[in-house]
């Protein structure tokens, strides 16, 4: 008990000092990375952050996976600050909203996101500081703003290095969807994370290439790709693009990858596509790089389906199950103990219980409680017990299974948490939109809306005018979310929605489109 | 096979439809039901079958099978 992600990280810097640690593609060409080298530009980040008055405070990190961004979060949670990594691909406003509710003084941002420098300035008045995660000078004179090879090397000439943090010190605080359309900063401390990444069952010799395809932002790809990994010595393998995600499993050869379903949904059409005459380990060769044994997958639930089939190609499939607010793994299956269908046991670390079907967890990953939020907090954690808003059960063999959800999150296979409400509320901004709700149908989001008939009256708008003024405005709409939160169905419903006695639209019936009954 | 056709083997990989079947006006994630990783899947097999490189922040702006056609084969021009 008790251990920190430092202590995890030094004794792995010690153990495999010189094997590669991350690797990843400049244009065509693979650089690497060794733990010492990476743990050193994480030391300089500590000390240099500790030297312009950052200890203890929160960080934010924008940007997609890279060497630097990882060093930095390295950096940060190693010292006494609190990282708070966010989606690159949210609109504008919305990461002004988390930078400004996480309390954030300073700021990690991947040079590609560049364009936001601007508006997080002039309006995240706490924001001190702005690293540029390069090594290149700054094509920009902006006072906050520093490139991430000036705090390195303010840190290595600063004899200063931060204190240890305590175990039940904040680490991160990682942003996740919200039932109320507001998404909740889940404090995660340093236990909680030391603890899922020893608790997880699984092992593999220093130097086993991992391919990280998940954004970097997720608890899971965070905690178990890079974490864990380091833990045992793994060498990262970066994926520059969802686009290549083939190309670099040929490139980098893989041994074992994290997936959520929709990869490996999408993978599979890949290779059932493939004649059948040629055999399926030539297949699975050409698409996986040959070396690919072993992929964890999690973030929602996967058809068993696949686990079949991809058992045919070599392939074993093992699927977990998890939340931020858990570090976040809860369960899942291993090498040696699994079950296909159910998502594995309960982690050595974690209790699990039920109420009224409803999954609950007690152990020493399960967060600290929502940054800000109380409410939030006392309506999650009841008793020390994490309600976790989904149902399930666990068998005679002792292997958990999710049969529904009690919250009203969708969870899409791509294992995004969303909030229709949150959606919703923008939608309805459209003065056309009189009704909405959204569902998630067929991997993707499906907006229902019932037209303002005011509005269609007063512009005479005919069932074909209004389809295509809809959909114009939808497209409108998609082109500044990132592409789990856009909206690929449409449905113009010829009635209002039913409604409950308190006049609440009733979601479970969203999908009936007839006529009110009237009073 | 002209390229047309090897572009529209290609998507039809990721859907139920054939591709004699295919019209210009298609939506991939509306009207084909790709799924937004399918989508991105399917752009990296284009670049790799017709040595082009794609922009992803450009490519991702592609709704219809027509458009993606035309972006081909602007790339296809450019060199």
């Amino acid at each position: 008990m008790g251990k920190l992600i430092r202590d995890i990280l030094e004794e792995s810097v010690e153990r495999f000092s010189e094997i590669t640690a991350v690797k990843w593609l400049k244009k065509k060409e693979v650089l690497e990375r060794s733990y010492r080298d990476m743990m050193e530009n994480g030391v300089a980040i500590r000390k240099g952050m500790l030297a312009e008055g950052f200890q203890g405070k929160h960080i934010s990190l924008i940007g997609t996976s890279s060497v630097e961004w990882i060093e930095s979060y390295l950096g940060i949670i190693t010292g006494n600050a609190v990282a708070v990594p966010l989606d690159a691909g949210l609109p504008e406003e919305d990461l002004i909203d988390l930078i400004n509710r996480s309390d954030s003084e300073a700021l990690f941002l991947s040079p590609k996101n560049q364009g936001l420098l601007l508006g997080i300035l002039s309006s995240c008045p706490k924001i001190r500081k702005v690293w540029m995660l390069q090594e290149d000078a700054l094509d920009i004179s902006e006072e906050k703003v520093a490139s991430l090879a000036d705090l390195k090397a303010e840190g290595q000439k600063s004899a200063e290095d931060g204190e240890r943090p305590a175990p039940e010190d904040v680490a991160t605080i990682i942003f996740t969807s919200g039932t109320t359309g507001k998404s909740k900063g889940v404090m995660l401390t340093q236990s909680n994370l030391a603890e899922n990444v020893i608790s997880v069952d699984y092992t593999s010799d220093p130097g086993t290439i991992l391919l990280s395809v998940l954004p970097i932002h997720h608890a899971f790809c965070l905690v178990m790709d890079w974490l864990k990994g380091f833990s045992l010595g793994t060498t990262i393998c970066i994926n520059d693009s969802l686009l290549h995600m083939v190309r670099n499993m040929g490139m980098f050869k893989p041994e074992v990858m994290l997936m959520v379903p929709m990869m490996i949904e999408t993978i599979y059409k890949r290779l059932a596509s493939v004649d059948a005459s040629i055999p399926k380990k030539a297949v699975a060769d050409q698409v996986f790089g040959g070396n690919l044994k072993i992929i964890f997958t999690g973030g929602a639930h996967l058809d068993p389906y696949y686990i079949d089939q991809f058992a045919e190609y070599g392939m074993e499939v093992l699927e977990g199950y998890g939340m931020s607010e858990c570090s976040p793994v809860i369960s899942n299956n291993t090498v040696a103990v699994h079950k296909a269908g159910s998502i594995g046991k309960p982690l050595p670390n974690a209790e699990v219980t039920f109420e009224n079907g409803e999954i609950l967890v007690r152990g020493s990953s399960v967060m600290k409680g929502y940054y800000k939020m109380p409410e939030e907090t006392a309506e999650t954690l009841r008793d020390g017990w994490l309600h976790t808003g989904d149902k399930g059960y666990m068998d005679e063999d002792g292997f958990l299974f999710i049969n529904g959800r009690v919250k009203n999150l969708i969870i899409l296979s791509n294992g995004e948490n969303i909030s229709p409400e949150e959606i919703e509320n923008k939608l309805a901004l459209e003065p056309l939109v009189g009704e909405v709700i959204v569902t998630g149908e067929d991997n993707g989001l499906t907006a229902r809306i019932y037209p303002d008939q005011d509005v269609v009256a007063a512009k005479g708008l005919e069932e074909e005018a209004i389809q295509s003024a809809l959909q114009a405005f939808l497209d409108q709409y998609n082109r500044n979310q990132p592409t789990y939160r856009q909206i690929t169905g449409l449905v113009v419903r010829k009635n209002p929605f039913i409604r409950s006695a308190t006049k609440k639209i009733k979601r479970q019936e969203a999908l009936i489109d007839e006529p009110l009954p009237t009073a | 096979m002209t390229q047309e056709m090897e572009f529209k083997m290609i998507v039809a990989q990721y859907c139920q439809v054939k591709p004699e079947e295919m019209k210009e006006d298609m939506r991939f994630r509306e009207d084909l039901g790709f799924s937004s990783l399918d989508f991105m899947s399917f752009l990296g097999e284009l670049e790799d079958t017709f040595d082009v490189e794609l922009e992803e922040e450009d490519a991702l702006k592609v709704l219809t099978i027509g458009e993606a056609l035309e972006l081909m084969k602007r790339l296809q021009e450019e060199g």
